[in-house]
C-alpha cells in the first residue's frame, strides 16, 4: 500500500501569559491510502491540534509548531508556502468538522458554499459549479438537492447540514479525508446514517480517512488502525480488532472499560479515576501514571519510550497489559 | 415569507410613530402653567383685566381656546399638511419653514461626517484587525482608549485653536453671511466646504475612532468562528475568505451601530454648532429651548422622532438582505 501521509515527531505549543501549553509531544503518524486511521483520546489531548497540523491549519503565531517530515503523497510539505498550502487544502486533502451549524457561514447559502470548492479548485465557472454541487449533494443523500442548495445553513436539520459538509469535503475527491468528530453532534440514528455514508464514500473511491473522536463506537465501525492519544503523546498504536481484544496500555484498558455496554448489570459506569493532567502542569515520568494503579517509581521518574511489541503495534508502557491475551487470540 | 417580515415590519414603525405623535402632542401639555402665560409673561404696567384680555388673544391665535381633544384633533389634521404648528417666535413663523431653512445646513454636517467616519471607520478598523497586535492595532486601541476620556467639543476647540486661529488653515467661526448668500455657485459651494471642514473634522475624529474600533472587534470575533476554519480547510485564497466569509458577517453590528446613529444625524450636534456657530438644528433646538418656544420643540422632538423610527426600519431591513436569519422568528 501506499502511503498517503508520513508525519514525523510533530511538536505544538502555545505560549501564554502563564506558560507553555505543549499540546502535542513529538506525534508520528502513518495513513496508508485506503485506509481509515483513528486518533482516540480525551478532549485536550491533542488529537484536533495533530489533525489540523497536518493541513497546516494552526495559526503560528499564537502557536509553535516543530515537524521533521510532513510527507504528503511522497512530497514533504513541511516547508511548502501559504499559497501551496492553498491548493492542496480542500483539493488532496479535505477536512470534516464537528459542529455544522457553526462551521457553515450562516450568511451564505448551503449550495454556494459548496460552489466555492469547485470554482477554486477546478476553476469552473459558477453555472457549472453549481450543477456539480447539485450532483454532490445528490451523492450524499441529500434529496431535492436542487432546492436545497438555495438554503441556508440554519434552514437545514442538523443531519442535513452534515451532509452538506460531507458534500464539500468529496467535492474535489481528495486523497486524504480529516473527519474531526463528525458526529458528536448528531442523534445517535443520524450519526449512523453520516458514518454509513462516509464508510460507503471512503472505500468506493479508495480514500484515505484520518478520523479524530473519542468516541471508540464510532472507531470500531469506521477504523482500521487506531493510535490513541494521552496529553500530547501517542500512547498506543494498534489494528482495530487487536486493540479492543488485547489493549496493552492501561489508559486504553481503561478507555475501553469506560464504554456503558447494553449487558451491564451495574448501576454505576466504570471510570478511569483521576482527571487529565492540566497541559501546564504535565507530571513526571509517564504522563499517566497518576492514575495507573500498575505504576511504580520508574514510571514515576521517566516516560516510557514507545516500544514495538510485534507488527502494528506500539506501546509507551513499561509493564503493558495483556500480552499473553494477544498471543492467544 | 419575507415579505410578510417587511409588510410587518413597516406596520409595526407607523404604529409606534402613532404613539410617538400622540406623546408629543400630549407630554408638553402636562403641568404647564397656561401657554399665553409662558408666551406673554405678565408686566408690571398693565392691569388684570388687559392682561386677561392679551392672554385670550394669543389663546386664539395659538389655539389654545379649544377643548385638549379638539386640540389634538387640530395638530393631527395639521400633520396631515406638513404643519407643524406656529412658532412663538416674533413675526409668527410656521415650525416647518423653520426646520425646512435648517435642516439642509445640518446635514451638510452631519451627512459628511457619517460618510467619513463609515468609510474611513471600515477601513482602518480591517487594517487594525488584519495587523492584530502590531503598531496598527495598539495605535487605535490607544486612540479609542483618548477618546473615551476626550469629549467632543474639547477636540473641537483644539481644532478651532489650532486649525482655525494659530494656523488659519479652515475658518474657526461661520463666515454669517454664508447661508443668505448660498446659490449654488461654485465659489459658494467652496465656502460652505471651508466653514465645514472644522465642525466635520471634530466631529468625524470620535466617528471614525469609534467604527474602527466597533469593525476591529467585530472582524476578530468573526475570525475565530469555526467557519472561517472551515473557509481555510476548503484552500480558498485568503481575499476570498476576507471580503467573502469574515466582512459580511463582521458589517452586522456596524449596520446596528448605523442606525442608531442616523437621529443624530437630524438632531445636530448643538455643542459643535455652537462652537462653530454653524446654524442648524442644534443651534435651532438651542434657541426654541430658550425662547420657551414650544410648538418648535415639539416639531423637533416629532421630526427627530420620525427619523429615528424611520432608521430603525431601514436598518432591520438592511438586516434581512445582510443576515438570512433574521425572518425565522417570524415563520413561527
Amino acid at each position: 500500500m501506499d502511503k498517503v501521509l508520513k508525519l514525523r515527531n510533530l511538536k505544538v505549543v502555545f505560549p501564554s501569559g502563564h506558560g507553555i501549553i505543549r499540546a502535542v509531544e513529538g506525534v508520528d503518524l502513518d495513513i496508508h491510502q485506503g485506509e481509515s486511521v483513528a486518533l482516540v483520546g480525551e478532549s485536550g489531548c491533542g488529537k484536533s491540534v495533530t489533525s489540523q497540523s497536518v493541513m497546516k491549519l494552526i495559526e503560528s503565531p499564537p502557536a509553535m509548531t516543530r515537524v521533521d517530515t510532513i510527507e504528503f503523497l511522497g512530497n514533504d510539505i513541511k516547508d511548502y508556502s501559504a499559497k501551496q498550502m492553498q491548493d492542496i487544502r480542500g483539493k488532496d486533502i479535505s477536512m470534516i468538522f464537528q459542529d455544522a451549524m457553526t462551521s457553515l457561514n450562516p450568511v451564505m447559502t448551503c449550495g454556494k458554499q459548496i460552489d466555492e470548492m469547485y470554482i477554486r479548485h477546478q476553476g469552473v465557472s459558477k453555472k457549472e459549479a453549481r450543477e456539480y454541487t447539485i450532483e454532490a449533494l445528490k451523492l450524499v443523500g441529500v434529496p431535492e438537492p436542487r432546492s436545497r442548495a438555495k438554503n441556508f445553513p440554519h434552514e437545514l436539520s442538523g443531519g442535513m447540514r452534515q451532509r452538506v459538509l460531507l458534500a464539500m469535503a468529496f467535492a474535489c475527491m481528495p486523497k486524504l479525508i480529516i473527519a474531526d468528530e463528525p458526529t458528536t453532534a448528531l442523534d445517535v440514528t443520524i450519526q449512523a446514517q453520516v458514518l454509513n455514508l462516509l464508510r460507503s464514500m471512503q472505500k468506493r473511491h479508495e480514500m484515505s480517512l484520518l478520523l479524530v473522536t473519542h468516541d471508540l463506537s464510532v472507531v470500531s465501525n469506521l477504523a482500521d488502525t487506531v493510535y490513541v492519544m494521552y496529553s500530547g503523546k501517542i500512547v498506543e498504536k494498534a489494528p482495530v480488532k487487536a486493540l479492543f481484544q488485547a489493549p496493552h496500555h492501561p489508559y486504553t484498558v481503561g478507555l475501553l472499560a469506560s464504554v456503558p455496554k447494553l449487558s451491564d448489570t451495574e448501576k454505576t459506569f466504570s471510570q478511569i479515576p483521576g482527571t487529565v493532567p492540566h497541559p501546564m502542569k504535565k507530571p513526571s515520568g509517564c504522563y499517566f501514571h497518576p492514575r495507573c494503579k500498575f505504576a511504580t517509581d520508574k514510571c514515576k521518574n521517566t516516560m516510557p519510550p514507545l516500544t514495538t511489541l510485534s507488527e502494528n503495534r506500539e506501546v509507551r508502557c513499561y509493564y503493558p497489559l495483556n500480552l499473553k491475551k494477544e498471543a492467544t487470540a | 415569507m419575507k415579505k410578510s417580515y417587511v409588510i410587518k415590519r413597516i406596520l409595526y414603525s407607523i404604529f409606534v410613530f402613532g404613539i410617538v405623535m400622540t406623546l408629543n402632542f400630549f407630554i408638553p401639555r402636562i403641568g404647564v402653567e397656561d401657554p399665553a402665560e409662558r408666551y406673554y409673561p405678565p408686566q408690571g404696567n398693565m392691569s388684570d383685566i388687559e392682561y386677561e384680555i392679551i392672554k385670550q388673544v394669543t389663546r386664539q391665535q395659538y389655539g389654545f381656546d379649544v377643548s385638549t381633544w379638539q386640540q389634538y384633533l387640530n395638530y393631527l389634521t395639521g400633520l396631515m399638511e406638513g404643519n407643524l404648528g406656529t412658532s412663538f417666535r416674533s413675526g409668527s413663523p410656521a415650525v416647518t419653514d423653520l426646520i425646512v431653512d435648517r435642516l439642509p445646513w445640518t446635514l451638510v454636517l452631519s451627512v459628511s461626517t457619517l460618510l467619513i467616519g463609515l468609510i474611513a471607520g471600515i477601513l482602518f478598523g480591517v487594517i487594525a484587525a488584519m495587523k492584530r497586535g502590531r503598531w496598527q492595532d495598539t495605535t487605535l486601541l490607544n486612540a479609542s482608549t483618548i477618546m473615551v476620556a476626550l469629549p467632543g467639543f474639547f477636540i473641537a476647540l483644539i481644532l478651532s485653536f489650532y486649525l482655525g486661529f494659530e494656523f488659519e488653515i479652515f475658518p474657526a467661526y461661520t463666515d454669517p453671511n454664508m447661508v443668505s448668500n448660498f446659490d449654488w455657485s461654485l465659489s459658494a459651494i467652496q465656502t460652505v466646504a471651508e466653514n465645514a471642514a472644522l465642525p466635520v473634522l471634530s466631529m468625524a475624529v470620535g466617528s471614525i475612532i469609534g467604527y474602527a474600533q466597533g469593525t476591529r472587534n467585530a472582524v476578530i470575533a468573526v475570525t475565530n468562528e469555526d467557519f472561517i476554519l472551515t473557509a481555510k480547510a476548503k484552500g480558498l485564497k485568503q481575499n476570498t475568505i476576507r471580503y467573502k466569509h469574515t466582512l459580511r458577517n463582521s458589517m452586522l453590528p456596524i449596520v446596528t451601530s448605523l442606525g442608531m446613529s442616523i437621529s443624530g444625524l437630524i438632531g445636530g450636534q448643538v455643542v459643535i454648532e455652537q462652537i462653530f456657530n454653524w446654524n442648524g438644528m442644534g443651534t435651532l433646538f438651542l434657541e426654541a429651548n430658550n425662547m420657551n418656544d414650544y410648538p418648535l420643540m415639539m416639531g423637533i422632538m416629532l421630526l427627530l422622532s420620525g427619523f429615528t423610527i424611520l432608521a430603525i426600519l431601514i436598518t432591520d431591513l438592511i438586516y434581512v438582505l445582510l443576515d438570512p436569519r433574521v425572518t425565522v422568528g417570524d415563520k413561527r
